[in-house]
């Protein structure tokens, strides 16, 4: 034991079973959100999609056709600052872009359809409002099979009991871009004005984030199925064959006495597994431990959990400044830009960066590569905060800083 | 065979799990130094520390086997971890191996030691590397974390001819490396390195041997995987006789091998000769598999097989280096050739 116990001041960066290929500050505008899409665009450029996080900048595209020289096609702004885009999705060459806003009632709040197959020049096809008074519009929204936007928003005919619960699961048509039509929405029952259900118990402050919805996943394999994280909610599995009437097939909560913030649910469906991650969403280790966890759904309306992926070490990382925990992972969206495995879970943890699991034995999942970069310049917790990731299907690994560092690309070497 | 996975099957995966880029797979890799005292061992290392390529390297000194008395009386004390430089840190252990490791591992991952994503192990000068390998076998010890990827013994040009003559302990140092290591050439004569590269090769004619000139060694040379079982250098494959009865022969297949009849195979060999298995290691063309599957067995001691995602040289040809000591190659032939027979009637 060295004579110096405590944490090393002096963080170094790790790159273990991973091979930085590339890095691009998008122009000394890099706080990147959880968006990011691949197009093969028409003239046959590999066009990564990337939403901010925050304003000013909207989106920006980025060519990594050559995944160790990556140039930035197109970058563009937000109308108001109060805005964020923070999620996106592309089918083809269309984009579905989120619009939150810090308060409910701003305006423009709600996503947008762009056709992007000049990516240069990407030109609106719609715009859906998704404002309202108790509305910050749209959080999140996926896209991956040309028809349906499923996403988690606001409505201008929501009205949660308590505004934190304020966006609601939402179900969009957009088989005719131009002009999105609302099919279904689920909202858990008591969080709405007029519901009979009675309210959910909340966590105990500071940890009473909401009970809203959060990722909204579909997948070609049971598109009948949304894989719903719900934040303090936990998660559902929504039977939505009748998308006019989402039902609850089944939901797992890990809070109390966990810390809420359930965020991603992605099924394996070959192996009848559940991937499900918790966000950490305070600095400090402040509602340690965010985990990713596994659940076995051999029987859908029996979610167990078996097993968490081994997490960063609280010493070496809670203190180290800024978020640490899990947030995002490698989402296998059903698209042939997307590497698909259901062997191995890629996932960021804000200053413990970017880790892969082997999880071919689901009761023991090892990890098998870490990148922790050093933090950016204008870091301003001091640290790397890895807040989202994306394989292609040539295997190349992107992942983004939350504030500044901007793109990643990496090789997996495991 | 990993048996979650038919609980949860995964298309992708092969009968031995995940198919992996390295034999390593997400293991920690660590490279074993053997070699008598005043070899030249500890110099390379300082070399090899402080080159890019030992960057975030942890070493192990080990001295098991090597204590007097007094010595263990300051044991504990003397099993501190010292920090290097280039992301390096050092350890001396004398008592247990596994507990060194699995401290450093420990310290690391609480930011107490520097990232390190290889381990060194420097043995003492009589160490036996057999029980070294052997700790890294069994899944549940260490296998899982550690991946023993080669193991390297350092010559001297000027008296290792000599060591080789007198110490069993030396010859089978070379016998079970991968890679041999010969220094203090230029403190020798040409004739005098070219008798000793001749006996080495002799006694272990898989290994490539690599001089270092002035202690100098191309790092990389260091700590490369070894060939896993790469046919022999001069594709001469018979059998070797050893002094102190060690015999070492390379079992070759060129049809797919099917698992079961060999793992029965290897179950018996191990059951009733195990003490006599020195080093059994390779890749098989197991029948149903897409990549190689490496094997390797210690003594009575099986490391989990791996599936490799590729064949290193696009040669489908299965092959099996044995280390025994007298154990011989018709024997373990008609022995599998027995058991296949059984399985296919």
């Amino acid at each position: 034991m060295p004579a110096d116990k405590n944490p090393r001041q002096d963080a170094e960066a790790v790159t273990w079973n991973f091979k930085l290929l590339a890095q691009h500050e998008l122009g000394g505008f890099g706080g990147m959100g959880e968006g990011m899409s691949i197009q093969i665009a028409p003239d046959g450029r590999r066009v990564l999609w990337l939403a901010h996080e925050s304003a000013p900048k909207n989106f920006t595209a980025v060519d990594v056709s050559d995944p160790r020289a990556p140039k930035v096609v197109v970058q563009t702004d937000l109308p108001q600052s109060f805005m964020r885009s923070n999620s996106l999705e592309t089918v083809g060459n269309i984009m579905a872009v989120a619009y939150q806003t810090q308060q409910p009632g701003q305006q423009p709040a709600g996503f947008e359809l762009f056709d992007i197959s000049n990516p240069e020049t990407p030109k609106s096809i719609a715009f859906v409002d998704a404002s309202g008074p108790h509305s910050r519009g749209v959080h999140q929204l996926w896209f991956c099979d040309g028809e349906y936007v499923h996403l988690s928003g606001g409505a201008a005919d929501f009205t949660p009991r308590n505004q934190l619960d304020d966006q609601c699961y939402r179900i969009f048509d957009v088989r005719n871009p131009s002009k999105p039509t609302e099919v279904g929405r689920w909202w858990l029952p008591g969080t709405r004005d007029g519901d009979a259900a009675p309210p959910p118990a909340r966590q105990q402050p500071p940890h009473d984030k909401g009970f809203r919805a959060h990722n909204t996943n579909v997948y070609p394999q049971r598109p009948d199925r949304c894989y719903l994280g719900y934040i303090d909610g936990g998660m559902f599995v929504l039977d939505i064959a009748d998308k006019a009437r989402p039902k609850v097939i089944s939901g797992w909560k890990n809070s109390p006495p966990y810390t809420g913030f359930c965020h991603t649910v992605l099924p394996l469906f070959d192996r009848n597994l559940l991937i499900v991650t918790d966000e950490s969403t305070m600095d400090d280790g402040g509602d340690w431990p965010k985990l990713v966890w596994i659940v076995d759904a051999r029987e859908e309306k029996n979610l167990v959990p078996i097993a968490t992926c081994p997490a960063p070490s609280y010493d070496a990382f809670a203190h180290r400044g800024g978020r640490f925990g899990a947030h995002n992972i490698h989402e296998n969206v059903p698209l042939p830009t997307c590497w698909h495995s259901d062997e191995i879970v890629l996932g960021t943890f804000f200053n413990a960066g970017l880790r892969a699991y082997d999880i071919s034995n689901p009761y023991q999942p090892k990890e098998v590569a870490a990148f922790v970069p050093p933090a950016p310049a204008l870091a301003p917790n001091g640290t790397i905060q890895l807040n989202d990731c994306f394989v292609d299907e040539r295997r190349v690994v992107y992942t983004v800083d939350r504030h500044a560092g901007g793109l990643y690309i990496l090789e997996m070497d495991f | 065979m990993n048996d979650t996975l038919h609980l949860f099957p995964s298309r992708a995966a092969g009968p031995f799990g995940r198919r992996v880029k390295h034999a390593r797979g997400g293991r920690i890799p660590v490279t074993i130094v053997t070699g008598f005292l005043g070899a030249g061992k500890t110099t390379l290392l300082r070399q090899f520390l402080a080159s890019p390529q030992g960057r975030g390297t942890a070493v192990i000194v080990n001295e098991f086997g090597a204590i007097g008395i007094d010595d263990a009386l300051v044991r504990d004390a003397a099993e501190a971890t010292v920090l290097l430089g280039n992301g390096c840190a050092c350890c001396v252990t004398r008592s247990d191996l596994q507990v060194a490791l699995r401290r450093l591992v420990a310290e690391r991952d609480r930011g107490l030691l520097p990232p390190f994503g290889r381990i060194v192990i420097e043995t003492s000068g009589l160490a036996d590397p057999g029980p070294i390998l052997q700790t890294f076998a069994t899944d549940r010890a260490l296998g899982a974390a550690f991946h023993a990827e080669v193991a390297v013994a350092v010559v001297d040009a000027v008296t290792g001819l000599a060591t080789l003559d007198w110490s069993p302990e030396a010859r089978k140092q070379i016998i079970l490396a991968d890679r041999l290591v010969i220094t203090k050439t230029d403190l020798s004569d040409a004739a005098a390195t070219a008798r000793l590269t001749e006996r080495l090769a002799a006694l272990n004619p898989r290994a490539a041997i690599d001089i270092a000139v002035n202690g100098a060694l191309d790092p990389q040379r260091l700590i490369a995987a070894a060939d896993d079982g790469a046919l022999p250098r001069t594709g001469f494959a018979a059998e070797a006789a050893h002094a102190d009865g060690i015999v070492s022969f390379v079992l070759t297949d060129t049809a797919p091998v099917a698992w079961t009849p060999f793992a029965r195979m290897m179950e018996t060999l191990t059951a009733l000769r195990g003490r006599d298995l020195l080093r059994v290691k390779g890749l098989l063309d197991v029948a149903g598999c897409r990549g190689p599957v490496l094997v390797q067995f210690v003594q009575h001691l099986a490391h989990p097989p791996v599936e490799l995602a590729a064949w290193p040289d696009g040669d489908r040809t299965s092959r099996l280096v044995f280390i025994t000591r007298g154990v011989s190659e018709t024997s373990v032939r008609a022995l599998f050739d027995a058991v296949r027979a059984v399985a296919e009637w």
